[in-house]
């Protein structure tokens, strides 16, 4: 490329507590350019735009602009550099119309609103975007597609010279994706900079004049589209060494526990089919969006499913709450620990004992604390939970120790089907691989294990078999010895020729 | 480290916590009062500061419960008009006594019942409903009365509350400490009330952990209404007459216990004994400033700002913390880099 860059990020880091979300980090983006940033689940996109734009600082690096470095504090001046994101779900405002949407972030025009021209420049600005539109219809009734349009032309009224956009097609139909590239090559046609964020590859290599790859935080690779090929780039998203996990030991299988026969919910997952058995570990892979805590929270009836059957213990059942999945003997442990998994302000002993609160009453309905310290003490040893006293405030207890009391909470509850939900997500490694150890464990010891997890490489050691899926689709089922991170990654990303291929 | 602390550590502790702010201001009220009127603490008097807002402290011990649990209930002051009035009126209508007392009870089950339906069932804010009803109940109460005041009820039901019952100890201090320690086993004992607090810190986590959220909420709204019913019974004997406004706006000074005594406005916080504390705050503030002959609007604009202080006291001291809190944080992380930087 002979132009001179807009927008350059060099060396970006970024941390979280425990991880490392972006490691020394550099894009370059030119004008007239549409740059496709692909890479798995935590590889760091969403927080590179969100530094872009100003949400977040970055720790070390820097951003230039034509050259010059700026600081980035917040939203409006990410728009006043000229840098503008639109996402999944458009952020209009329903009852204002097309044209004062547009122009809802222009703050200079002064105490009266001039509608005529208002309309005018709204129209204008659509025309350029070739996108035909009444621009005093309110937005509440227009299509998805049609209201990121809006937002791309709020974008250029603001003189975008970047453009981000991020999964921009996750929720549009195949006609409304076509309108929307349509709109993405009229403003490279205009010398306008989008970077193009999907985890749909075909629709990247559709649109995409270059293709940079993250991976854990890291740049891995950034390629002119024509010089990729699909295998290349999944070998590049995934390429991670396995070696830090735990040997998975094989624990004897039993009979089938658990199964899932066309279980549906209208809108979110559709045909879902598995059997787990006793000591069985079956792993939910996917990437974000594809639905696989929706599946556990139906098994663990918070939000039931509306169609097929759960046949639990070869009865067929209707799962309707939580209070029934515990006394069918199903543990549920949430991906997030802070809003459904644990009540921060109270002790590690009522945490643990909350599901199964029950046993430690006297025939009074008063609580034995003695025998409920009793068991929190147990866990605190079994799961070596690090804390001065399990009367300790949980909200001030670490990532990972928080992580193995909600293990103990439900572990208590004496389970048949364990399912975890990214149960190492935001903990340490050494937390992690005692977490490992103890899904191992509760294999060995006959329990059926529902293992949902966006880190692929622990999802392909720690399962027998991995169910993947894809925008509520069940697209596989694959044994360990055949699923390698491509096939899956494959899988996950719509690309089910292959899929089929390998499944029959 | 709790466990090696020595004694006086643990005594500093507890006086720095809520309830001992609460326990130093009620100790200055005390000494302030006794000044003033120096048998100010005879038994007789500390007495009668019970048996006069017995009414009030009852629905201040089951609020709690609620406020605790994330919700509120306006209506109580309304239902206790409405249980009174429905008993004057049975009364008037020739029912007796006994049939009237147990007519007005089954109003406040049926009115928390329907309280019940919109917040817990149907999934209505509590704010509004126990708003909307708040004026439904004092409606009825006053369909029922009209503009009259209905009294000359039997010598028995006028003295009851007020008449040594056991001992030297009339019905109202006896049904106060029934009350307090049924409170505080409940709330501080029971597997209910760990529910109660559970559900006012996080619902979901709740609901994820299997707890009947709803039923816990079904019972909290009855025993509210049911209460309220009874305190308006009460009110109705030691008053021997009743109008429609009867009770009108005690909610206030209800809800300036509670928040007082230290339960969060947002649930999930707050002890039976800080509460406990608030009352007697309120009590003998109002008590003495009586005796001060400070008139009644003043009272009252005294205690409302003691309800702004009781909000703001503890958010001001969590803001100050936590802003302590995140320099150490701060430090602590900059002096981490600095090692990394020197490690790299």
């Amino acid at each position: 490329m002979d132009k001179k860059p807009v927008l350059e990020m060099k060396n970006i880091s970024k941390r979280f507590d425990m991880t490392q979300a972006l490691d020394n980090v550099s894009l370059t983006l030119y004008p007239g350019e549409i740059h496709a940033l692909v890479g798995e689940n935590g590889a760091g996109k969403s927080t590179l735009i969100k530094t872009m734009t100003g949400i977040y600082r970055p720790d070390t690096g820097n951003i230039l602009l034509d050259g010059q470095p700026v600081h980035i504090h917040n939203s409006q001046q990410a728009q006043s550099h000229g840098v503008a994101a639109i996402y999944q779900e458009p952020l209009v405002f329903p009852d204002l119309n097309v044209a004062e949407n547009i122009f809802i972030s222009h703050r200079d025009r002064g105490a009266v609103v001039s509608w005529k021209k208002m309309y005018k420049d709204a129209e204008s600005i659509l025309e350029k975007l070739d996108v035909k539109l009444d621009v005093k219809m309110p937005a509440r009734g227009l299509t998805l597609a049609a209201q990121q349009a809006v937002e791309i032309a709020k974008a250029i009224s603001l003189d975008v010279r970047v453009l981000i956009m991020d999964e921009p097609t996750a929720s549009l139909s195949a006609h409304e994706v076509a309108q929307l590239f349509k709109v993405a090559n009229t403003l490279r046609e205009q010398g306008v900079a989008v970077l193009f964020i999907s985890h749909r590859l075909e629709e990247v290599f559709k649109i995409s004049d270059r293709i940079s790859v993250f991976r854990d935080g890291r740049h891995i690779s950034t390629n002119i589209t024509g010089d990729v090929t699909h295998d290349s780039l999944i070998r590049d998203m995934v390429g991670r060494e396995v070696g830090d996990y735990f040997a998975k030991s094989q624990a004897e299988k039993g009979e089938v526990l658990v199964s899932a026969r066309g279980l549906g919910k209208e809108g979110v997952f559709s045909d879902i089919n598995f059997d787990v058995r006793r000591g069985e570990v079956l792993g939910f892979a996917g990437l974000v969006g594809s639905r696989r805590t929706d599946v556990g929270l139906a098994l663990f009836g918070i939000e039931p499913a509306d169609a097929g059957e759960i046949i639990f213990e070869g009865e067929p059942l209707t799962m309707k709450s939580p209070e029934q999945a515990l006394k069918c003997g199903i543990s549920y442990l949430t991906e997030d620990r802070r809003q459904f998994g644990l009540t921060m302000p109270m002790s590690i002993t009522s945490n643990i004992s909350l599901p199964t609160l029950k046993r430690y009453l006297s025939g009074l309905g008063l609580v034995k604390h003695s025998r409920e310290k009793a068991t929190a003490e147990d866990y605190r040893k079994r799961l070596t939970i690090r804390t001065p006293s399990v009367n300790h405030e949980v909200g001030k207890l670490s990532g990972g120790n928080q992580q193995k009391v909600m293990l103990g909470k439900w572990l208590n509850a004496e389970p048949k089907l364990f399912i975890f939900d990214e149960p190492t997500r935001g903990i340490d490694v050494g937390a992690k691989a005692e977490v490992h150890h103890i899904i191992n464990e509760l294999a060995e010891q006959g329990l059926a294990i529902i293992l949902i997890s966006s880190d692929l490489p622990e999802a392909l050691a720690m399962s027998d078999r991995i169910l993947v899926m894809r925008e509520g689709k069940q697209m596989g089922i694959f044994n360990r010895e055949e699923a390698t991170q491509e096939i899956v990654m494959t899988a996950a990303m719509g690309q089910s020729h292959l899929t089929e291929e390998i499944s029959q | 480290m709790s466990h090696d602390k020595n004694f006086l550590s643990v005594v500093w502790d507890k006086l720095k916590s809520w309830e001992g702010f609460l326990l130093l201001v009620l100790i200055l009220i005390i000494i302030g009062n006794t000044s003033l009127a120096p048998n100010y603490l005879s038994i007789g008097n500390q007495m009668n500061l019970f048996i006069l807002s017995i009414e009030k402290i009852i629905v201040a011990l089951i609020m709690a419960f609620i406020i605790i649990n994330a919700e509120i209930d306006l209506s109580v002051s309304s239902m206790m008009g409405l249980s009174a009035c429905t008993l004057a009126w049975l009364y008037s209508q020739g029912a007796p006594i006994p049939v009237a007392l147990l007519a007005g009870l089954l109003i406040g089950v049926l009115g928390g019942a329907f309280n019940a339906f919109w917040i817990a069932k149907v999934g209505l804010p509590s704010l509004v409903v126990t708003l909307a009803m708040l004026i439904g109940f004092r409606g009825f109460a006053r369909v029922l009365l009209e503009d009259k005041s209905i009294g000359d009820f039997p010598v028995w039901f006028d003295t009851l509350g007020q008449q040594p019952l056991v001992g030297p100890f009339p019905l109202a201090l006896l049904l106060f400490f029934l009350f307090v320690i049924a409170a505080i086993l409940l709330l501080e004992y029971s597997g209910f009330g760990r529910y109660v607090y559970v559900i006012g810190n996080s619902r979901e986590v709740a609901e994820y952990s299997g707890v009947k959220v709803n039923r816990v909420k079904t019972i909290l709204f009855i025993a509210s209404g049911t209460v309220a019913a009874l305190a308006g019974l009460l009110f109705a004997a030691r008053l021997g007459a009743v109008r429609g406004d009867l009770a009108l706006g005690f909610e206030l000074d209800i809800i300036t216990m509670v928040l007082l005594g230290g339960v969060s406005i947002f649930g999930g916080s707050g002890s039976i004994y800080g509460v406990l504390l608030s009352i007697m705050i309120v009590l003998n503030l109002r008590n003495g400033m009586s005796l001060a002959n400070i008139t009644g609007h003043v009272q009252t604009g005294v205690i409302g700002m003691l309800l702004i202080l009781s909000v703001l006291v503890p958010n001001m001291t969590q803001t100050v913390r936590a802003y302590l809190d995140r320099r150490r944080l701060a430090e602590a992380s900059s002096k981490n880099n600095e090692q990394l930087s020197v490690n790299n």
